[in-house]
C-alpha cells in the first residue's frame, strides 16, 4: 500500500484500541515516523511524505460503542467501515449523512480525517456538522477525547472539529460519536436535462426562493459541452416531498427546460455517482469555491475533453476526473478559483513532482496551524509533510 | 496612568473607560455573583484598533479579557485583576450582504435579532437564537458557541459562523474559515476549534455567517400535561417518529407559575408541564408533521392543546418562553440558574432527581429547558436573606451537574464553561483530555495571556475540589516549566 507515493516499511494491524495506543506509544518513543490507514480509499491524497516507516491499520478496532436510537447518536470505534455503521442504523430506521463514494471500504476515521463530503451535505451538514465527540490517540501515545455523547455540548474547545480534515497529522481518530438522522418516509428526484451554466444557476436560486429544501442538488458535465444534467433530490415525509416535485417542475416551465422525475433505480444509483466519475482516470480533483465562484470557474474553464465532472451548485463542490492532466492546469484552476481551492485527490505516482496537492492557505493562519501541529508532534513522526503546508 | 493615556490614544478618550464609576458596569457579565473590577477598559471600533490595544497591553504585561455585551451566564467576561477588557459592543456595522451566497459578515457587535431583523424583508434569517439574542452580540456569540431554542433542528452557532477574522494575543490579524461561501477551508479547521473558545483563543473582530431562507411554513404547537413524565414521553414519541421538530421547549409547573406571573399568558396554572415546540418546512410537510404530532401529544396524555391563532398569539408563546429566566425572579428573590445537558431518553429521570435534590435540600426548583436536545435549564430558587440559602442553592446546582455526568451528559449546553464551571470540567474529561485542549491553546496563545482563569481547572480556582491539574499553555509549549 502506498501511502502519496511513498512505500512504507512496516504495516502494522493493531487488534484493540488499547493495542494501538501502546503500538503509537512506542513507535513515539522510537522515533519511527509512522501514519494511519483505515480501508485505503484516499491514499493518494496530500503531498510527498517527509518520512514514513510505519503505516498503521485502524480497521480492527470496529466496535459499536454506545447506540442510543432514541438520542439519535452514535459512538462507534474507527475502523468501522460506513457501510458497516450504515447497516447498525437502518435496523432502526436512522442513517448517518456522510456520502462516501465507497463505504463498503471508507472507514469512520478515514471519512473524518479526510472530511469526506458528498451531495446531501447541502441539507444534513458535512461531518464537521454531525460529529458531536471523538477519541484519538495523540502522536506521543495519549488518549484523549473531546466532545461527548450528547448532541448539544460546549464543555472544553471542540476538538472533533479541529480532527474533521486533519489527515491524521494530530493523531490516530479511533472512536467517534455523531448525530444521525431518521430515514425518510419518501425520496424522489427531477432532472432538469441540459442546462446551461446560467440556467443551472437559476435553478438553484428558484429552488431557494420557492424555499424548497432539496436535500441535494447535483448537475452532471454532459456530452455536450457547457450543459449539465440536474439532479434535485428531495427527502422526507409523502406529502411535503410530492408538493416540492410539483413546485420544482412548475419551475421547469418556468425555465423554458426540460425536467422528469428520476426512476427508482437510477435515483438509487445517485450514491455511485462519484466513483462512476472517477472510474478509469488517474487524476481525480476536488474544487471548492463560493458557488458563485464555481458557476463562473466551470462557465469559463476550457476544459479537456477527457476532463469529467460534476458539480453540487448549492453547496460549492465540484468533483473532476481525467485521464491525463498536469501541473500547469491545477495552478491554473487555483488562480480562476481565486478564494476557492483545488485539492488534488488522485494522481499518477509519476505526477507528484512539483505539485502541491493542497494549494496554499493564508500565510497567518498556516502559522497557527504550524504551532498547533507542533505542539501535538513536535517530533514530527506522524504523518509528516501530507498535510496542507507540508504539516 | 500613563499606559491608560496610551490606551486612550488607540481607541480615543471617548471609548476609554478609567472612572471606577464606570467601569462597575464592566465587573461581572450575566453571572453577577463574581465580580472583579478591570483596570481600563476600551471600547475599539476598528480591526486596528484591537490589535493595537492587544500589542499595547502585551507590551504592558496586562491579561486580556474580550467582551460582547455581557450578557454570558458562566462568567466567561468576568475580569481578573488588572486586565484590560476589549470591549467589542461598538463594532456594530453590517459589513455585507451576499444573498446569492447566502453569506453575511459582520462586526462582532451586531446585536443576533438585528441580523434576522435585517434579512426579513429579503425572506432570509439567521438560525441560531439564544433566549438572549435582543441584546447579545454575534461576537459574543462565536465565542460561546451559543445555542437556542431552535437549535434542535438547524444547529448551533458552530453549524452557522464559518469564517471570522480575529486578532491574537500577538496581535496579529488573522483570518479563519471560509470567508466567502465555500463549503470548506484548506487546513485545520480552525474556525470550528474556535467557535465556542470562550474568547481564550483570539478576539473576534468580523463573522461570516450562513443565512437561511425563511420556511414556508411554520406550526407552532402548546400543550399542557399531569406532569413532566407525560410532557417527556410526548417528546420521545414525537422524536422517534421521525419527525424533525424546529424546536421542543419543555417547562414544569413552577416554571409556567412564573411566566404567567411574569407576561400575563394566558398559560392554565393548574397543569403539571407544558411543551412548546415549532414545526417548519415546506407547507405540506408542515401540515402533515403537526397533525402527528398533536395526535402523539394527545396520546402521550396531554391535557389540552392549543395552536396560535396569528403572529402576534405565536410570538407571546414564544416571548413567555424566552423570558422564563427573568420571570422566575417574580416567584423568588434569588435563583441559580443551571445548564446542563443529557441524553433525551432520561429527561423523565433525572427531572425525578433534580427534584428529590431540590427536596432534600429544601429548595424549589424550576426547569425550563430545551426538551428535544436533553439541554437542561434547572433554575434553583433561594432566598439570599436566608443564612446558607445561597451555598445550598449553589450545591444543588453542582449535584445537578453530577447527575447530568451520570446520564452520559455534559456540564454545559450553551451558557459556556467560563469561570462557573471550570472546576466541574475537570469531573467531566480527564487530565488528558484537558491537556489535549490545552495544547490547542498554546498554539493561539502560548502564554495564556487572553481570558485567564476561565474554561480550565485550575489548583488556584478549584483548590482542593476536583477537577485534574492543567498545565499552563507556556508549560505545553515548552517556553517555561513548574517547580
Amino acid at each position: 500500500m502506498m501511502v502519496a507515493g511513498v512505500e512504507p516499511r512496516t504495516l502494522v494491524e493493531p487488534q484493540s484500541v488499547d493495542e494501538l495506543t501502546d503500538r503509537v506509544r512506542e513507535l513515539y518513543a522510537r522515533e519511527t515516523p509512522f501514519a494511519f490507514i483505515g480501508g485505503g480509499t484516499e491514499m493518494e491524497l496530500g503531498n510527498l511524505p517527509r518520512a514514513l516507516d510505519t503505516l498503521v491499520r485502524t480497521t480492527a478496532c470496529t466496535g459499536v460503542i454506545d447506540y442510543a436510537p432514541e438520542d439519535q447518536t452514535i459512538t462507534v470505534e474507527a475502523g468501522m467501515t460506513i457501510a458497516a455503521v450504515s447497516d447498525v442504523l437502518a435496523r432502526e430506521r436512522q442513517f448517518l449523512a456522510i456520502d462516501a463514494p465507497d463505504p463498503e471500504r471508507a472507514t469512520v476515521g478515514g471519512a473524518i480525517a479526510t472530511n469526506l463530503s458528498g451531495p446531501r451535505r447541502l441539507r444534513y451538514g458535512g461531518i464537521k456538522d454531525t460529529i458531536v465527540g471523538v477519541e484519538i490517540v495523540r502522536p506521543d501515545g495519549v488518549r484523549a477525547r473531546g466532545g461527548g455523547k450528547v448532541v448539544k455540548n460546549v464543555a472544553g474547545f471542540d476538538i472533533p472539529k479541529l480532527m474533521v480534515g486533519s489527515l491524521g497529522t494530530l493523531g490516530a481518530i479511533v472512536g467517534a460519536t455523531f448525530r444521525v438522522f431518521p430515514v425518510a418516509e419518501r425520496r424522489a428526484a427531477l432532472m432538469y436535462a441540459v442546462l446551461t451554466v446560467d440556467q443551472m444557476m437559476s435553478l438553484c436560486a428558484e429552488l431557494i426562493g420557492a424555499a424548497l429544501v432539496p436535500a441535494a442538488v447535483t448537475g452532471f458535465a454532459c456530452a455536450k459541452r457547457g450543459r449539465y444534467d440536474v439532479v434535485v433530490t428531495f427527502e422526507g415525509f409523502a406529502r411535503g416531498v410530492e408538493e416540492q416535485m410539483t413546485t420544482a417542475a412548475a419551475i421547469a416551465v418556468r425555465l423554458g427546460v426540460d425536467a422528469e422525475a428520476l426512476p427508482d433505480d437510477a435515483l438509487a444509483a445517485q450514491g455511485k455517482r462519484e466513483r462512476a466519475l472517477r472510474r478509469g482516470a488517474n487524476w481525480h480533483l476536488t474544487v471548492c469555491a463560493p458557488p458563485t465562484a464555481l458557476a463562473h470557474f466551470v462557465a469559463t474553464t476550457p476544459f479537456a475533453d477527457d476532463v469529467r465532472h460534476a458539480v453540487d451548485p448549492l453547496l460549492g463542490t465540484g468533483y473532476f476526473a481525467a485521464a491525463e492532466f498536469d501541473v500547469a492546469t491545477v495552478a491554473a484552476w487555483r488562480t480562476a478559483l481565486g478564494g476557492g481551492s483545488a485539492v488534488v485527490n488522485a494522481l499518477p505516482a509519476q505526477a507528484r513532482r512539483g505539485l502541491d496537492s493542497w494549494g496554499e492557505p493564508p500565510k497567518a493562519a498556516l502559522a497557527i496551524m504550524r504551532r498547533l501541529k507542533a505542539t501535538f508532534d513536535p517530533k514530527g513522526l506522524c504523518n509528516a509533510g501530507r498535510f496542507v503546508g507540508g504539516l | 496612568m500613563a499606559a491608560i493615556l496610551d490606551f486612550a490614544q488607540i481607541v480615543g478618550k471617548r471609548n476609554t473607560i478609567t472612572a471606577p464609576s464606570e467601569l462597575r458596569t464592566y465587573e461581572c457579565d450575566g453571572l453577577a455573583g463574581f465580580r472583579v473590577r478591570p483596570a481600563v477598559v476600551v471600547l475599539p471600533e476598528t480591526t486596528e484598533q484591537v490589535a493595537a490595544a492587544v500589542k499595547l497591553a502585551r507590551s504592558l504585561g496586562m491579561p486580556i479579557v474580550p467582551r460582547g455585551a455581557g450578557t454570558g451566564l458562566s462568567g466567561g467576561a468576568l475580569p481578573v485583576d488588572g486586565c484590560v477588557v476589549i470591549g467589542l459592543a461598538r463594532m456594530t456595522k453590517i459589513l455585507a450582504i451576499d444573498l446569492e451566497n447566502r453569506r453575511m459578515r459582520v462586526q462582532p457587535g451586531v446585536i443576533n435579532l438585528d441580523i434576522s431583523r435585517r434579512l426579513a424583508p429579503l425572506g432570509y434569517y439567521y438560525a441560531p437564537d439564544p433566549s438572549s439574542q435582543s441584546v447579545c452580540t454575534i461576537g459574543g456569540n462565536v465565542a460561546e458557541n451559543s445555542g437556542g431554542a431552535h437549535c434542535l433542528k438547524y444547529g448551533f452557532t458552530v453549524n452557522h459562523a464559518v469564517g471570522a477574522t480575529i486578532v491574537t494575543s500577538d496581535g496579529d490579524v488573522v483570518t479563519l474559515g471560509a470567508q466567502s461561501g465555500e463549503p470548506d477551508s484548506l487546513g485545520y479547521d480552525l474556525m470550528g476549534v474556535l467557535v465556542g473558545s470562550e474568547g481564550l483563543l483570539g478576539i473576534v473582530t468580523e463573522v461570516v455567517v450562513k443565512i437561511l431562507r425563511r420556511p414556508q411554513a411554520t406550526r407552532t404547537i402548546f400543550a399542557t400535561f399531569p406532569s413532566t413524565d407525560e410532557a417527556s414521553g410526548a417528546v420521545s414519541s414525537i422524536i422517534a417518529s421521525g419527525i424533525v421538530p424546529a424546536a421542543i421547549e419543555m417547562m414544569d409547573k413552577l416554571a409556567i407559575e412564573a411566566i404567567v406571573a411574569a407576561t400575563h399568558v394566558d398559560w392554565p396554572l393548574d397543569v403539571g408541564a407544558a411543551l412548546l415546540m415549532d414545526v417548519d418546512g415546506v407547507s405540506a410537510e408542515v401540515e402533515d408533521t403537526a397533525a402527528a404530532a398533536s395526535a402523539l401529544i394527545e396520546a402521550a396524555g396531554a391535557i389540552e392543546m392549543r395552536t396560535p391563532h396569528d403572529e402576534v398569539e405565536r410570538g407571546l408563546m414564544w416571548k413567555g418562553r424566552k423570558a422564563a429566566f427573568a420571570a422566575v425572579g417574580r416567584i423568588s428573590p434569588n435563583y441559580y440558574v443551571q445548564d446542563g445537558v443529557i441524553p433525551r431518553k432520561d429527561v423523565a429521570a433525572v427531572l425525578r432527581e433534580i427534584t428529590r435534590l431540590g427536596n432534600e435540600a429544601g429548595l424549589r426548583v424550576a426547569n425550563v429547558f430545551h426538551a428535544g436536545d436533553g439541554n437542561l435549564h434547572p433554575l434553583v430558587l433561594y432566598d439570599a436573606r436566608i443564612p446558607g440559602q445561597e451555598a445550598k442553592a449553589e450545591h444543588v446546582g453542582g449535584e445537578i451537574l453530577r447527575v447530568c455526568l451520570k446520564y452520559g451528559g455534559s456540564v454545559t449546553g450553551e451558557h459556556g464553561v467560563g469561570r462557573d464551571k471550570a472546576c466541574y470540567l475537570g469531573e467531566q474529561f480527564s487530565g488528558d483530555d484537558l491537556a489535549t485542549m490545552q495544547m490547542v491553546r498554546s498554539a493561539f496563545d502560548p502564554y495564556g495571556v487572553l481570558n485567564p482563569d476561565k474554561l480550565f481547572p485550575t489548583p488556584r480556582l478549584c483548590g482542593d475540589k476536583p477537577g485534574a491539574y492543567t498545565a499552563h499553555p507556556v508549560e505545553i509549549s515548552g517556553q517555561a516549566g513548574r517547580g
